[in-house]
């Protein structure tokens, strides 16, 4: 390590610059060609899907019922080029809200790959693996291992035939606004130079109007976070993230329980852990998460991964396999204190992972996300009936929140993640043990935290592995086996602080799982193009915006 | 001026392949789907002349299973406007069955040019266009990187290895497309939205006898790993011995 980058504490938010919300909101009329829709989802994930499914259900058994609200047209934009091309979760998936969403189905008629047949959940040191009983949060039994990829692909097939109007490679840069409401959104325009001019394949946004458009862009949605900003709605905590990195791999043998790791080679002080889930058939998914509240400035969670996989409990399995899948992604795991105070506006819902619907402890946010997808639905539903999306008509929405699942399960354990940033993986498992048995009732109160962008970081040079491109691999092979293919001749989306320190540019290098910092002497070098949207760095550091359709990351069965 | 196109599904080449249990195709699961990259070309070229042109119309034509039906909506949001499924089950490795139902198709179409990619992606056959050309009886010109129309007539503008040729010929013809035409334009919102409303027929046919069939499909020798011979100027007459004498592209 440098010497830079050892004597003194970086704190990332000095470094970090501000949120460009006059991007995100615009106070302009829509553009003369804009396209009339009635509801606009931001977002092709879970969430947005289902509850575009719900809403154009709704609509039709009220237009077969001889209902008032007549044909409604839905939009899903989608930022990637193909549905399910930017998800990544682990994931074992909880299926209360497709059995919601689709109660004529059986289980087995689910996009799922198999029921979790096991489970375990062991503590890991350097060399071995000590077998834990599995926490009661973390308990799985009657859950399903999935691809979401697969899962949204699967819902946007019956999005499609629910007559809902997809389109993929459209992210939106911009929500519209008139006084305080949402009254549609802007596309990214395409086909621009590096320099911003227009190239010959230039595209130009389009605008689309929307009585309700509905945020359900995921973790760190940007419009999410410049609306709340825009209204000034707060939170009780901030929120926190974490950033897992995957690999899929067709393994040398079969795995017979989804497995969860504490300890090493996470430090002590970092929240975090890992999994390796079986996909059915030889297929694996391994993943290491890490809160970035972490407190060493070169704590890199690609290299955590590289590690474990050399671990005997995973080495044994994925040794002599082939890794055919690479990806990452924040996770927004502040849970209920760090939800926004409303999640509703005039015009305006916002659903899933950009709500911060994640539940950590127990490492769930799908069916949150669906479910939140489909309360949303059902709202405006309502509110398109009454002819009022106004916050007042659609506040229902957050009404459902709170009186379903998704608020109890994480108001149960709202301060198990935050016990963690306070006491570390020891004394955070022992208070989150007595959450557990107290359902959440110690330790009574909130207790605060900080934002990732405040906690500082000091640098202990932690050994790079050497990648061996067979079961370890570098940011760049990584990246490659995303599907990225972004052009590198488009203008860059990445908003970096000016006169980055060396210390900080090697902080950002560690951090970013895609290769797209490097600190070459005292100068930060930025490759956006490597970039696949994990937003890990928008979190503590340069700030993400959307770019062209379809660029990034084009995972398949992540 | 009416311009037909023929366009066929093919797995993104960006994809991992598997071979299937059968041995003899590919394993379709999780593999994405698209125009194939040359019928792409050509759909963009189609476009572009009748935009130059002010007047016409286009029609993408497509044989498979009910999967192309997504194509042929790519094609109809690019601009196309009209598609016909030409819907068999399985489509034959065999090019002049599958040229002799699209020239069936074509034929009485009234169509001045008859479009195809230069090959498919994926069978790089580069005879189903020819094919059909000889099938009506129409001139045909392969690997086009431009085309024009004026006046009845159509030039095109052929690469050859270190030379071009401009070339002339009459209308109604077949010309395939090669890849210097502009890039395919990507579908604006608009038109993913018009292209729900432009007419798509679908029509069953009976595909003839293959008289060619594939009976095994093998992945590439998995490509051995590069080798760094030094760096720096130093490394050049290295380099270049091992370019003469090993590789032997010098």
């Amino acid at each position: 390590m440098t010497s830079s980058g050892r004597s003194l504490p970086i704190v990332p938010g000095q470094y970090q610059p501000a949120l460009p919300t006059d991007r995100f909101i615009v106070a302009e009329p829509p553009d003369a060609e804009h396209v009339p829709m009635d509801v606009v989802f931001v977002g092709g994930g879970p969430a947005g899907l289902a509850g575009a499914i719900e809403l154009a259900r709704l609509a039709r058994a009220d237009a077969e019922a001889g209902g008032s609200l007549g044909d409604i047209q839905i939009a899903v934009l989608e930022k990637a080029g193909a549905l399910g091309e930017h998800c990544l979760s682990g994931a074992v998936v909880n299926p209360a809200a497709f059995r919601a969403l689709f109660p004529d189905m059986a289980d087995g008629d689910f996009p799922f790959r198999a029921k979790v047949a096991g489970e375990r959940v062991y503590f890991l040191t350097g060399s071995r693996a000590i077998r834990l009983p599995t926490p009661p949060t973390m308990r799985n039994h009657g859950n399903y291992v999935g691809s979401i990829c697969e899962m949204v692909r699967w819902l946007g097939e019956r999005a499609e035939a629910a007559g809902v109007n997809i389109f993929t490679g459209f992210p939106v840069a911009s929500l519209l606004v008139e006084h305080d409401r949402v009254i549609g959104v802007r596309t990214t325009p395409s086909g621009l130079e590096r320099d911003g001019t227009r190239g010959p394949a230039y595209t130009p946004p389009t605008d689309l109007t929307a009585r309700v458009t509905v945020l359900a862009e995921g973790t760190r949605g940007s419009l999410t976070q410049a609306y709340c900003r825009w209204r000034g709605i707060g939170s009780a905590n901030p929120p926190l993230f974490a950033l897992g990195v995957k690999e899929l791999w067709e393994s040398a043998r079969p795995l017979d329980a989804v497995v969860h790791t504490l300890g090493w080679p996470l430090p002590n002080d970092a929240f975090g852990g890992t999994f390796m889930y079986p996909l059915g058939g030889n297929q694996i998914a391994v993943g290491v998460v890490v809160g970035l509240d972490y407190r060493q400035a070169s704590l890199d969670a690609h290299e955590l991964l590289q590690r474990l996989k050399l671990h005997p409990l995973f080495r044994s399995y994925l040794q002599g396999g082939e890794m055919i899948e690479w990806g990452a992604k924040t996770i927004p795991e502040g849970g209920d204190w760090a939800l926004a105070e409303r999640r509703y506006g005039d015009g305006l819902l916002v659903t899933g992972d950009a709500a911060g619907f994640v539940e950590v402890a127990s490492l769930k946010g799908i069916h949150y996300a669906m479910q939140s997808g489909i309360f949303a639905a059902r709202a405006i539903f309502d509110a398109l009936k009454m002819q009022d999306t106004s916050a007042a008509a659609l506040a229902s929405y957050d009404q459902m929140v709170k009186d379903s699942y998704i608020t109890r399960d994480l108001y149960e354990r709202r301060n198990m993640r935050l016990a963690f940033q306070h006491g570390g993986l020891y004394g955070g498992g022992i208070k989150a043990g007595l959450m557990t048995v107290t359902r959440g009732a110690f330790p009574g109160g909130r207790i605060a935290s900080e934002r990732d962008a405040d906690v500082a970081r000091t640098s202990d040079g932690v050994a790079h592995v050497p990648p061996d491109g067979k079961l370890t691999f570098s940011k760049l092979d990584a990246v490659f086996r995303s599907g990225n293919a972004t052009r590198d001749d488009i203008p860059s989306h990445l908003i970096v602080g000016q006169d980055v320190p060396p210390a900080v540019a090697d902080f950002y290098a560690h951090l970013c799982p895609a290769g797209v910092y490097e600190r070459d002497g005292d100068r930060l070098v930025v490759s956006p193009a490597n970039c696949v949207d994990c937003k890990a760095t928008d979190d503590v550091g340069p700030r993400w915006t959307p770019r062209e359709g379809g660029s990034g990351a084009k995972y398949r069965s992540m | 001026m009416k311009i037909a196109v023929c366009i066929k599904r093919a797995a993104d080449m960006e994809t991992r392949f598997k071979i299937a249990a059968d041995g003899r195709s590919i394993d379709e699961a999780g593999v994405k789907f698209d125009i194939a990259d040359f019928d792409g070309f050509a759909v963009e070229a189609a476009l572009q002349l009748k935009e130059k042109d002010g007047t016409g119309e286009v029609t993408v034509i497509s044989l498979g299973k009910d999967a192309v039906q997504e194509t042929l909506r790519k094609a109809l949001s690019m601009g196309a406007d009209k598609a016909v499924h030409l819907k068999t089950d399985a489509v034959p490795a065999d090019a002049l069955a599958i040229a002799r139902v699209l020239a069936a198709e074509l034929e009485g179409g009234g169509y001045d040019l008859m479009l195809f990619g230069r090959m498919a992606i994926d069978a790089a056959n580069q005879s189903v266009g020819p094919m059909a050309a000889e099938l009506l009886g129409v001139p045909c010109v392969s690997a086009a990187s431009q085309l024009g129309v004026a006046g009845g007539r159509g030039t095109a503008r052929r690469e050859l290895e270190g030379a071009a040729e401009v070339l002339e010929f009459p209308l109604p013809a077949v010309v395939t497309i090669d890849e210097g035409i502009a890039r395919p334009r990507l579908p604006s919102l608009k038109g993913i939205m018009a292209a729900k409303k432009k007419p798509l027929e679908v029509k069953p046919v009976q595909v003839g006898e293959s008289r060619v069939t594939v009976i095994k499909m093998e992945l590439p020798p998995e490509r051995t790993g590069g080798r760094i011979i030094g760096e720096g100027p130093d490394a050049v007459p290295e380099l270049v011995r091992l370019l003469q004498t090993e590789a032997k592209v010098l």
